[in-house]
């Protein structure tokens, strides 16, 4: 792990109306780091991950991704995002392409591969997901955890510095689970940069190097995976793991 | 069968009546063909404005101005419409009346494609315009490529169904003098004063017009829907 500083967040906030999601977050994220996000429903894991790449304006603070000022008015937020990958928890997959189509759309179109080098790389990653003979499927055929590792290859098809999960797992039938949590993991072992907002314990426990929880809109506590579970020291991280483990 | 053949022949044959049939024919299709194509262009721009206000508050100006569009053109009889834009807005200048009729029923057609558009729009799922953002596809770029192909495959019924109503509403053509498939049979009538034979004649024509129209967007529908599968 390098000492690269990929993302700051500074005293991030976010409100909807008067309602105030996130209360002034801050974190720094390096390179190669794997930040798991925990915390109770309706805390605002979701909004957090999605202010990183602007999917939700900031209405405090800022965002710096390598280096520069994302939320500063006047950013390219779509050349941005192309740094920064991002899957959903519902897949997302585009209905009305061929899954080779899902995964070449973006680098194509914004003029980064020729078509032939990005059908190059869609077999590439098909293989790469486990995949290979969905080239040419349409998303509605697929299973919900053939859908989710598609989604992790076309994001992958950006060659994003890093990928921010919303509770990847979230949407799919338990027997599911162990095949994109085992893809998350052999990313994670590959180097990638990654912020999972996940309910999935086991994972942020064995492949994070960080795990940080939120609640109302602030960060409680954040420790490394061993000390976060070990000796969580927050009254309501406890309560919360206690609910959860 | 003799009492039949000389009512055709009366109505058809002699001086060549069947030419205003001919005539009207064309006319219709013309005037339907460009209409359709003037009511996708406004529908579709119209729909695109509006939806993008919806979700950003942009182009507020824009937005009021295809609302008052919209109100006007739902809002008032088609026939009206087309008497306004002959006779008062189009009275000056001198435009040939099929101009006139496409301009008329495209603009009209266009404020229920505008409605059926947006509707199909609201109907793709946020998540796809966010997953095509998130990969760092612009706004139009996004539209263009996911949102508006699918809008269209869940509207398609809607709009097959738009494009009937706006061929049979060419039917009023007549009013502002232009010779349409109705009118060419009223033509006829007006001089043979036999009523039924040209009107049951031209009353068949749409039919088949309309059916061939529902079987071609049945097709379309079913090859866009291969990939559901
Ligand atoms: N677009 C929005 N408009 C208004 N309120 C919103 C919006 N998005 C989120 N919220 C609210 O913000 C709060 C945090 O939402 P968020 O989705 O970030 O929570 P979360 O921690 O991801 O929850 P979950 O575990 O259920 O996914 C919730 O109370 C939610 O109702
Ligand atoms: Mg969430």
């Amino acid at each position: 792990m390098s000492d690269k500083i990929l993302l700051e967040v500074k005293d991030l906030k976010k409100d909807f109306g008067d309602h105030q999601v996130l209360r002034g977050i801050s974190t720094k994220i390096t390179q190669g780091e794997v930040v798991a996000i925990i915390g109770p429903s309706g805390c605002g894991k979701s909004t957090f991950l999605r202010s990183l790449n602007l999917l939700e304006v900031p209405t405090g603070g800022s965002v710096v991704f390598e280096g520069n000022e994302i939320t500063a008015p006047g950013t390219d937020v779509d050349k941005v995002r192309q740094k920064i990958g991002m899957v959903f928890q519902q897949f997302n997959l585009f209905a009305n392409l061929s899954i080779k189509d899902n995964i070449t759309l973006a680098p194509v179109k914004l003029g980064l591969m020729s078509k032939e080098e990005a059908e190059k790389r869609a077999k590439e990653l098909l293989e790469r997901v486990g995949l290979p003979d969905k080239a040419e499927s349409f998303p509605a055929m697929l299973s919900g955890g053939q859908k989710q590792r598609i989604a992790i290859a076309r994001s992958l098809a950006m060659n994003p510095d890093v990928m921010l999960f919303d509770e990847p797992t979230s949407a799919l039938d338990p027997e599911m689970v162990g095949e994109v949590l085992e893809l998350m993991k052999e990313l994670a072992a590959d180097g990638m940069t990654m912020v999972v907002v996940t309910h999935e314990m086991g994972f942020a426990r064995e492949v994070a190097t960080r795990v940080i929880f939120i609640d109302e809109g602030v960060i409680c506590e954040e420790n490394t995976p061993q000390e976060f579970f070990a000796n969580p020291k927050n009254q309501r991280l406890r309560e919360f793991l206690s609910k959860v483990l | 069968m003799q009492d039949f053949i000389n009512e055709f022949t009366l109505n058809f044959i002699d001086d060549n009546r069947y030419r205003y049939i001919a005539e009207g024919f064309v006319n219709t299709l013309i005037i339907s063909f460009f209409a359709v194509l003037v009511g996708i262009a406004i529908g579709f721009l119209v729909a695109i404005i509006r939806s993008n206000h919806d979700k950003t508050g942009h182009m507020k100006v824009a937005d009021v101005i295809c609302r008052i569009y919209l109100t006007v053109m739902r809002g008032t009889p088609t026939m009206l419409q087309l008497l306004i834009i002959y006779y008062v807005i189009f009275a000056s200048v001198n435009v040939p009346k099929i101009l006139v009729a496409v301009v008329a029923f495209g603009l009209n057609s266009g404020a229920y494609v505008a409605e059926i558009v947006r509707s199909g729009i609201m109907s793709v799922d946020e998540g796809q315009s966010e997953a095509g953002r998130s990969l760092g596809l612009n706004y139009r770029q996004t539209m263009q490529f996911i949102v508006l192909p699918q809008a269209f495959k869940n509207v398609l019924p809607a709009l097959g169904n738009e494009f009937i109503v706006l061929l049979k509403e060419t039917s009023i053509s007549g009013y502002i003098g232009l010779t349409d498939l109705t009118h060419g049979g009223d033509i006829i009538r007006g001089i043979t004063f036999s009523a039924f034979m040209p009107l049951i004649v031209v009353a068949l024509i749409y039919l088949l017009l309309v059916t061939g129209l529902s079987w071609c967007v049945n097709k379309l529908e079913r090859r866009l829907r291969v990939n559901e599968r």
